[in-house]
């Protein structure tokens, strides 16, 4: 282990060669062996430029003009050799693909002891420990092809280990998981956070799941450090927080909108909220509502036993019948029988490998089922036509920058109508879809000057224009924060509204976009595992977490007070807030957002 | 019937161009993109083959290489037939079997069929089948059992290579490769492009395969007619061409973003900082290594001495 000084970081300012704007501007930081801290801030704020920094690879890797200077202990880290600055700080990237260099997990580990010429005990002592310490040491001889997300970023954690850094900084290491494997990463880095003596820098969007076990939460905008504090202290002030629009977590939220619902400051995970509301008048006030939501519903016959499958009122637009697919010796999806109704917003979730994403590329004709049928409006779905069911089925896939072919904007919306005649009535027409999607003026410029967001968006355009019958998204928001996740969301909702297309969702993220939907399917090896609306689908926590899929918070704080068979939840704190009321004596605040 | 000019003219045409639209269907249909990611993916098991002396196992091509230039045409059955043995003590996978059959098949075939017409003796001896002359004139007067064998023969030789190479490959780590190579003091970044190559090979397949389908699903037709559809294959070639134009450019910048990552991780990792490597592996010869060598040593020289004796010998000239 280096020196047992801290990583400093002192006015540093940086801009990228050729920017007109510097990406870092006077940045002070200080983090202390041991310590955890968590740094989020919007998408474009300079928290990965950050990471680079703290890392030395700038200016030594990543050219530009740089101001300031970021130190080890006695050791400045601004232009030491990248091999001599990963031994003081580790930097671990967003995307476990393209840090993995050898073929076997425990290749990868050993890669940078080796390149160091350490001994032969002292390389195996490194790769023992980091594959320990990353849960990884049952798999060391397996080939890096063959890991889950979870496990090769857990991979790319002990290889960045080996280099026995005093400080690991990770660069949003849960952007490109599934909650089985950010789960998975977060036990790895608390089990080393623990152990008490590795500095660990988390760069995240996703607050809820790091906030609670973080000694400091820093909030960046536009270059600069707006908010270093505890997390207890971080969100007694909302005002950055809404200005730099990033997320807040849910109990935070239920703290502003329901004063006095803790009595201190709002706890950050929901073991602590729930101990802290059990017994008391807010988990009275919430068994109250429950009654007279479940009292209600039961007159009207609303409250439907999730679990079989759901039928829709008129004629289904896709339906799968009995089917099931196989690879190889695994049965990818098994026996499912679904449909989904005309205009209906459905989220299909579940956890890697449970066979959603197989399921939904069926609607296009990729893949061809073992047995069943899948249908469109009562026609047969062709197994290889993907080209003809692109027309009625628009697929938009996770990574939607591998989507875009063409020079210009215009090009790309006009790529589908240059290849196939557009139907007599489309609902979205290429100049229709440059304005509603914010292309105007942009018609000239390449797709690559687009932000990621951008992107997204005129991937999401192409298909469209063509008019399909249902829009089919996988992971649309993954990796976004919460800014670009809500302006996608409503430009979702708009599309909706607009064009009344059927909308499938497969998402992982449960308390933004399937919370939106009216519908959710849950998929658990193959199967269809629960089926219904969102609410009483979310208050199933148990089942929910058998197949892999955790619960949002607020519905597991509502199941914690209410106990597992309290058969519907509520899913916004605005919706929470209303039900439970004011604390008897108090004033109500405005709800920080909802 | 059989015997009229238009009959004869039919037959052999189907059997100039038979095997050439063949092997294309074969390898899309047996192989694909999926099946060459998995003919370079490194398949981690505990054979007497993975443990055995990384040296031995660089060697083995080049020893077999020697074999294959210097002994005649008449002995590379046998040759390439010793390169099988060793794939029975790797045990490779069904799935992996199948695409090597296809890979070792599908030349083999071409070899044998294009030399059976084109490889001729002057005069042209052991006929199967004479073409009429309006075959002919493509420049082979017929298939001949003679240019067939010579054509197994000739593919043997390439087969010697590909079978010791692709052996090596499925069961050897890189990381022992970057040591052997270390060894024979060769310079690391060969050993690292070779690692980074056989790491990335099958990201990229995959990659292509993730684009293909983003093309289609943009509705651009890929869709392959039926091998009766004559008037739609030259529209179906067509389509394929340009479709190679429209996946460059995602495929160049996805490549790029990662290779940027990559060399900054090879960097903190300290790729290239000391002229000698450490080894996570003990290195120790074993029996099975020392029989290993005694075996290429014997093979090597017995080629060497037969040449000499010019008993089996390449005839150059």
């Amino acid at each position: 282990m280096a020196a047992s000084a801290g990583l400093s970081a002192r006015d540093v300012s940086f801009a990228y060669l050729g920017a007109a704007r510097a990406s870092l501007r006077h940045v002070d930081l200080a983090v202390a062996p041991g310590e955890v801290v968590l740094i989020t801030g919007a998408s474009g704020c300079g928290k990965s430029t950050l990471a680079l920094a703290l890392a030395g690879l700038i200016p030594s890797r990543v050219h530009g003009e740089v101001r300031g200077q970021v130190s080890f202990g006695d050791r400045v880290l601004t232009g030491l050799p990248p091999h001599e600055a990963s031994q003081l700080v580790g930097l671990v990237f967003q995307n476990p693909n393209q840090q993995l260099i050898n073929q076997t997990v425990q290749s990868e580990v050993a890669f940078g002891p080796e390149n160091l010429a350490l001994p032969q005990p002292e390389i195996a002592a490194r790769v023992d420990w980091c594959l320990e310490v990353t849960g990884m040491a049952g798999m060391r001889q397996k080939a890096v092809v063959t890991l889950s997300g979870g496990q090769k970023q857990r991979t790319a954690i002990a290889a960045t280990l080996a280099m026995r850094p005093a400080i690991l900084v990770l660069d949003e290491p849960l952007s490109d998981l599934d909650p089985v494997g950010a789960q998975e990463v977060l036990a790895t880095l608390r089990r080393l956070a623990r152990a008490g003596d590795t500095g660990i820098v988390v760069i995240e969007h996703r607050v809820d799941e790091v906030a609670p076990w973080a000694d400091r939460v820093v909030l960046m905008d536009d270059g600069r450090i707006v908010l270093d504090q505890p997390p207890r202290d971080a969100w007694a002030d909302e005002t950055p927080w809404s200005r730099t629009g990033v997320a807040v977590p849910d109990l935070i939220q239920l703290g502003h909108a329901v004063p006095g619902a803790f009595a201190a400051a709002a706890p950050l995970s929901v073991e602590d909220a729930v101990s802290v509301l059990r017994g008391g008048w807010f988990a009275a006030g919430l068994a109250r509502a429950a009654a007279s939501r479940a009292a209600r519903d039961v007159a009207a016959g609303a409250r439907l036993p999730p679990g079989g499958p759901v039928r829709p009122a008129g004629l289904p637009v896709l339906s799968w019948q009995g089917v099931s697919v196989q690879f190889g010796q695994v049965c990818a999806v098994d026996d499912v029988t679904l449909s989904v109704g005309e205009g209906e917003w459905t989220a299909l979730i579940g956890a890697n490998g449970s066979g959603k994403s197989t399921l939904i590329s069926l609607t296009v004709g990729l893949g061809r089922p073992a047995s069943g049928r899948v249908e469109f409006r009562g026609q047969p779905i062709r197994p290889g036509r993907v080209f003809e069911h692109a027309a009625q089925v628009a697929l938009l896939l996770q990574a939607a920058d591998e989507m875009l072919f063409a020079e210009t904007v215009r090009a790309e919306l006009e790529f589908g109508t240059r290849f196939r005649a557009l139907p007599p009535d489309p609902v979205l027409d290429v100049a229709g879809a440059m304005e509603f999607f914010g292309f105007d003026g942009l018609a000239d410029a390449s797709p690559w000057e687009l932000s990621q967001g951008g992107r997204q968006r005129l991937a999401l355009a192409a298909l469209l224009v063509g008019a399909p019958g249902v829009l089919v998204l996988d992971e649309p928001t993954t990796g976004q924060d919460a800014h670009h996740m809500q302006a996608f969301l409503r430009l979702l909702e708009q599309v909706v509204e607009h064009t009344g297309l059927t909308v499938i969702t497969v998402t992982h993220d449960i308390r933004g976009l399937a919370s939106r939907a009216a519908r959710v399917v849950v998929l658990g090896e193959g199967k269809v595992r629960l089926d219904g609306p969102a609410r009483q689908v979310f208050a199933r926590t148990a089942e929910l977490a058998k197949w892999g899929v955790l619960a949002p918070p607020l519905a597991r704080l509502q199941v914690g007070l209410l106990g597992d068979d309290c058969g519907e939840v509520l899913l916004t704190v605005g919706e929470l807030a209303a039900a439970v009321g004011p604390r008897p004596g108090a004033a109500t605040a405005g709800v920080l957002r909802s | 019937m059989m015997h009229s000019l238009f009959a004869q003219t039919v037959i052999g045409y189907l059997l100039m161009f038979a095997v050439p639209l063949l092997l294309p269907v074969l390898f899309i249909k047996l192989v694909g993109l999926g099946g060459l990611r998995e003919l370079v993916t490194y398949e981690a098991k505990n054979t007497p083959l993975h443990t055995l002396d990384p040296r031995l196992k660089v060697l083995y091509p080049v020893a077999m290489g020697v074999l294959s230039i210097l002994l005649s045409w008449k002995l590379m059955l046998v040759v390439f037939a010793l390169t099988l043995l060793p794939w029975v003590w790797l045990r490779p996978s069904k799935q992996r079997i199948r695409v090597l059959l296809v890979m070792v098949i599908g030349p083999a075939l071409a070899g044998f069929w294009s030399q059976g017409m084109y490889f001729l003796p002057n005069p042209p001896i052991h006929f199967l089948y004479k073409f009429p002359w309006t075959v002919a004139w493509l420049g082979s007067p017929g298939i001949t059992s003679y240019g067939m064998i010579f054509g197994l023969q000739q593919t043997a030789r390439v087969l010697v290579t590909v079978s010791t190479s692709m052996l090596i490959l499925v069961s050897t780590d890189v990381g022992d490769f970057t040591w052997a190579f270390e060894r024979f003091r060769a310079p690391p970044h060969f050993g690292f492009a070779l690692t980074a190559a056989l790491r990335f090979l099958p990201e990229m397949i995959s990659r292509t395969t993730l684009v293909l389908r983003a093309v289609e699903l943009r509705g651009y037709d890929l869709s392959r007619p039926h091998w009766f559809q004559l008037t739609r294959w030259p529209d179906y070639i067509r389509r394929l061409a340009r479709c190679c134009v429209l996946i460059t450019v995602p495929l160049l910048i996805g490549t790029l973003r990662g290779t940027a990552t990559m060399a900054m991780v090879a960097d903190a990792r300290g790729f290239g900082v000391s002229r000698r490597r450490g080894s996570l592996r003990v290195h120790r010869l074993t029996r099975t290594d020392y029989w290993g060598y005694a075996i290429l040593i014997a093979l090597v020289a017995a080629a060497l001495v037969l040449n000499h004796l010019h008993i089996g010998a390449r005839s150059y000239g």
